[in-house]
């Protein structure tokens, strides 16, 4: 392409601007969608050949690892230590902590096994805050009504209704636990609008409403009385006679070595998928996003959906290359922020849903009119003319941002950010009922990991209010059906059906999954993999 | 209209820079990468396998605190190995998280917002004997004031403290750096929870909750009359 624009050539364009005026409305959003959105790739996309899901359309790179081999096989457990607890939770984020609250408080013997440390998710990098109609003007059908028809009508009904519902119950639950938020003078809360909705239903905590909520629940469950095993992913499930799932395996990255963990019920919250990078994309997901608990959840045979929708967040960083995929809250763009492609115009209304907006930028890009620097694209995210319209709104609001631009060496009250689609959220998973169980008897999935709320395109705000909500719920309900499990005899058996589907289809038998870590990492290299096979419980791979 | 740009930035900042390589010393290992990198991308860079101490890479996790000495200087800087971008003859060393606080509470069972403070001296007994070293605000990564964080919270002037600690992320550096075992994070914390717990009362959540409550709000699934996408 010649006729690219460079930072500088856009640069001069934007400043040019005295203002941006507004785009037209006639916009056809399936075509644009069909033709930019990462999803409508079709040379990515194939169709599952073993599982519950053989048949279904799934993307590549998540199939790679729905389709991959075990970790383990039964001989790495016969020395393992087995422990038993009632209520298992995989994974320690805000989904996992307030399950394991909830069920703790219900009376359970709890155990919860993260793959880092305690709080270590997507739950602490969220920015934006938490949809909750509580506004007067606001009602939980408006809620409803946007999330349902954001999701392009093809969430399950049942499901949103719960959630709009629990809205403001689940505000005052996480003001029980010590969380803050941005009130008004008169101590009300604060809201903001997302892209796709209809009223002011998003409460917040300055753009660290992930931050402040994770460090809350991570307080409280070190002060409960739940059994924390950092360092622990998990490798496995286990199940009974019956089918039914009965624990996991748990590795340790301490020592290397293999735990047993028998459970009357086990609550998976092991969040997205970011870290495999899907289409390349940078992500804004955190270091351990790999996908794991769709692993173990469909190899026990647990049914999943949407498996070819992902949530592409409008505003990553594109430049400096180093915070590539960086996240930029949306609440940028509700507050006012436009963004500006390389002419020095607006594009498209900034507060359309997410998919319309990032497919938006890219097909700026593609069309010649992104900025481009070191073999980078993006557009411009206006900070400056947000600063002028309310003077001090990044600092007061913004701090994270306005760290962010620092540490890009810009200063964002008066140059703009260059940003481009950033791989944010897997809006399909495990299919759940109201109390989050999936349809393996015992198995519950809350959080990223599950599907079916947000039907093919997230609304900002809704992820955070489904971890606590569907959490609490899974936690009361894996308590409860604690009581109506007993395991006769416990197997790793589904692990052997796996390998003869696999081998049956003529598939690969090479690739391992869970990935636990992006390959870049280096967790898995040859090197690695001999060091803890011959380990003596040293078990220190890193460096 | 140059002359606007450069007034309002220094393009040279962000216009297309030349990548030099630097030399480092990660965990007593020699490492050379390019200067574009945060610390733990040098590390994978390199070929040097690292899932431990990592995490958000977003800087608000903790996980990934370092201890960082710069050439030609004795200072020993505490700092975030996913912020902090890799300079000449650095010295680094990952001090992998491992201090879990043994300070214990239930904000449940504090009765009411007038005992929260015999209730902290009770939890924290420890706060009061702070020296004032400074060895907390010293160590702390995101450059928290925390050693006034301590006093104010000492004083039962919680609100204030735990404004101090807005950015905190728990890296627990600050519990390393401090001879009286206070746990200067945890009390940022606790300041700020309690503020919450017993102080945030907004009344167009109370409004709601009642409404919703009373049956006034039921949600109808089949009010969106069209379930087919319209766009």
């Amino acid at each position: 392409m010649n006729d690219v624009i460079s930072y500088q050539q856009a640069l001069t364009h934007y400043y040019a601007q005295k203002e941006f005026p507004a785009v037209e409305l006639s916009l056809d959003e399936t075509r644009l969608l069909t033709k930019f959105h990462p999803d409508h790739r079709q040379e990515t996309m194939t169709n599952l050949q073993v599982g519950p899901n053989a048949g279904d359309r799934c993307h590549k790179q998540l199939a790679d690892v729905l389709q991959a081999d075990s970790r383990i096989d039964a001989a790495d457990l016969a020395g393992a230590r087995i422990q038993a607890t009632d209520v298992l939770v995989i994974g320690g984020g805000g989904a996992g902590c307030a399950a394991a609250l909830m069920a703790a408080e219900s009376g359970a013997k709890v155990m919860l096994a993260t793959k880092l440390r305690l709080g270590d998710s997507n739950t602490i990098m969220a920015e934006g805050g938490i949809q909750a109609s509580v506004e007067k003007e606001d009602t939980p059908q408006a809620h409803f009504n946007d999330t349902y028809k954001a999701g392009h009508f093809k969430g399950n009904k049942e499901l949103i209704k719960e959630l709009v519902t629990d809205g403001p119950e689940t505000i005052r639950w996480l003001i029980q636990q010590g969380m803050q938020f941005d009130l008004n003078r008169f101590g009300d809360l604060l809201t903001r609008k997302a892209g796709g909705t209809s009223a002011n239903r998003v409460v917040y905590f300055r753009d660290y409403t992930g931050l402040e909520m994770m460090r809350v629940l991570r307080e409280a469950v070190n002060n409960s009385n739940i059994d924390i095993w950092e360092y622990s992913p998990a490798v496995e499930l286990l199940s009974n006679e019956s089918g039914h799932c009965a624990g996991a395996i748990i590795s340790s990255l301490q020592d290397c070595r293999y735990v047993q963990i028998k459970a009357r019920t086990v609550i998976i919250a092991t969040g997205g998928i970011g870290r495999v990078h899907l289409n390349q994309f940078p992500t804004s997901n955190h270091f351990g996003a790999t996908g794991d608990g769709l692993v173990l959840a469909y190899r026990l045979g647990a049914k999943l959906r949407d498996l070819d929708s992902f949530q592409y967040h409008p505003t990553g960083v594109a430049y400096p290359q180093h915070l590539s995929g960086t996240l930029i809250t949306e609440g940028v763009r509700s507050a006012g922020a436009y963004m500006i492609n390389a002419l020095g115009e607006r594009f498209v209304d900034e507060l359309k849903p997410r998919d319309i907006v990032a497919a938006a930028i890219i097909r700026e890009c593609r069309e010649g009119r992104g900025v481009s620097v070191d073999g980078l694209q993006g557009v411009w995210l206006d900070t400056p003319g947000l600063e002028a319209a309310n003077p001090g709104i990044l600092k007061k609001r913004f701090p994270k941002l306005m760290h962010l631009g620092l540490r890009s060496n810009i200063d964002i009250t008066k140059v703009p950010m260059l940003i481009y689609p950033t791989l944010h959220y897997q809006n399909g998973g495990v299919v759940i009922d109201k109390n989050s169980l999936s349809s393996i008897p015992g198995l519950y999935c809350v959080g990223e990991v599950s599907g079916g709320l947000h039907g093919r395109n997230r609304l900002m705000g809704n992820a955070l209010l489904e971890i606590i909500s569907f959490g609490r719920r899974a936690g009361i309900a894996a308590a409860k059906d604690r009581n109506t499990r007993g395991h006769k005899q416990i197997t790793i058996d589904h692990i052997s059906n796996l390998r003869r589907e696999l081998m049956q289809n003529n598939m690969s038998m090479t690739n391992k999954a869970p990935l636990l870590f992006p390959d870049y990492a280096q967790y898995d290299t040859p090197e690695n993999i001999a060091k803890r096979e011959n380990s003596s419980g040293c078990g220190v791979c890193d460096l | 209209m140059n002359d606007t740009i450069d007034n309002k930035h220094n393009l040279s900042q962000t216009e297309a820079r030349v990548e030099k390589n630097v030399s480092l010393s990660i965990n007593g290992q020699p490492i050379t990468a390019p200067d574009s990198l945060s610390v733990i991308q040098a590390l994978w860079h390199a070929g040097f396998p690292r899932v431990k101490g990592v995490g958000c890479l977003d800087g608000v996790c903790g996980s990934c605190r370092i201890m960082v000495r710069r050439k030609d200087s004795m200072d020993i800087n505490m700092e975030l190995g996913c912020q902090l971008l890799i300079e000449e003859g650095m010295d680094v060393f990952f001090s992998v998280f491992d201090t879990p606080s043994q300070h214990r509470y239930d904000l449940s069972e504090i009765n009411t917002s007038w005992d929260v403070q015999t209730e902290f001296h009770k939890i924290f007994p420890e706060a009061e004997s702070c020296r004032h070293c400074g060895g907390c605000t010293k160590t702390c990564p995101k450059g928290i004031d925390v050693e006034s964080g301590v006093a104010l919270a000492t004083k039962g002037r919680f609100g204030e403290a735990g404004e101090l600690f807005v950015e905190c992320v728990m890296c627990n550096f600050c519990m390393t750096g401090c001879p009286e075992f206070i746990d200067p994070n945890h009390v940022g914390l606790f300041s700020r929870r309690v503020t919450g717990y017993f102080h945030t009362r907004p009344s167009n959540l109370i409004n709601r909750l009642v409404a919703i409550n009373s049956g006034a709000l039921d949600v109808d699934i089949n009010e969106p009359d069209h379930d087919e996408d319209a766009s």
